[in-house]
């Protein structure tokens, strides 16, 4: 049992913590875990950058925006008691899922692995961010602006009657 | 003993199927953000793990920063159309968004 296959046992605990989670604030702080234990994970793979992104934006910046929405819904918990039966089956139906994964999945990932082949020489990563994928930023750019104006024309200013 | 990059996927493919779990049987919006973000999770780790494998691991990188910034966006976007959802029919139930039913 290696350091890295505790990690993901880590992630996958996490995940369904979160997801049977009663509470939506403890189900959005086991995110906040999930997006460590894959930060984590990618520092292991050896791609210190995008875990820094994924720390630093998916375990910071959406747990603050989760945890804000779920301070703005509150009151909603109580009120509407979701039916829980379902969330409880749920360790049965993943360690039967994690079975049958385990005797038809790995078997597929193995004949998989016999088509990988190696990628030309290795590249610094600005060389592929400014270089390669060049058209990536347009995208992302215009993608941020479109959030932007999403979140703007969804929750306008009031204008004051004066 | 099976390998690692096997291994790696039958981890993914729990957690891409927590997500999809959690998707499928909440009703509250909220909690299907929750299952979309475990997804995309497990679909990052999957990238790493071929640009691993492959020994291309700058492009990975590069995809995987670009679906960060992508996730954030549609998360910020339908967190704040969630509590719109919410300031407006008071719920955060799926099924209370029927005003357009005929």
């Amino acid at each position: 049992m290696t350091y890295h296959t505790l990690l993901f046992i880590l992630v996958a605990v996490t995940a369904v913590a979160a997801v049977m989670a009663r509470n939506l604030l403890m189900s959005a702080l086991m995110l906040a875990l999930v997006s460590v234990g894959t930060s984590l994970l990618l520092f292991d793979f050896q791609a210190p950058w995008a875990a820094v992104f994924e720390l630093s934006v998916c375990a910071g910046l959406i747990t603050v925006l989760f945890v804000s929405a779920v301070s703005l819904i509150r009151h909603e918990e109580s009120k509407a008691a979701e039916n829980r039966a379902r969330f409880y089956a749920m360790p049965l139906v993943m360690g039967i899922v994690a079975i049958a994964a385990w005797f038809y999945a790995v078997p597929y990932f193995e004949s998989l692995e016999n088509w990988a082949r190696l990628g030309g020489r290795p590249v610094p990563l600005g060389a592929v961010i400014w270089d390669i994928r060049r058209f990536d930023l347009v995208g992302q750019i215009s993608i941020l602006a479109a959030g932007v104006f999403v979140v703007n024309s969804i929750f306008p200013r009031r204008k004051t009657h004066k | 003993m099976i390998n690692s990059f096997s291994m790696d996927w039958y981890f993914i493919t729990l957690i891409f199927f927590a997500g999809l779990y959690c998707m499928l049987v909440s009703r509250n919006l909220l909690r299907q953000f929750i299952g979309l973000e475990i997804m995309s999770k497990s679909c990052l780790l999957g990238i790493i793990s071929v640009g691993a494998k492959t020994g291309s691991l700058a492009l990975a990188q590069a995809l995987i920063i670009t679906m960060i910034v992508i996730e954030v966006v549609v998360v910020a976007a339908g967190l704040s159309l969630l509590v719109k959802n919410y300031r407006i029919t008071n719920s955060t139930d799926v099924w209370s968004l029927d005003n357009l039913r005929g």
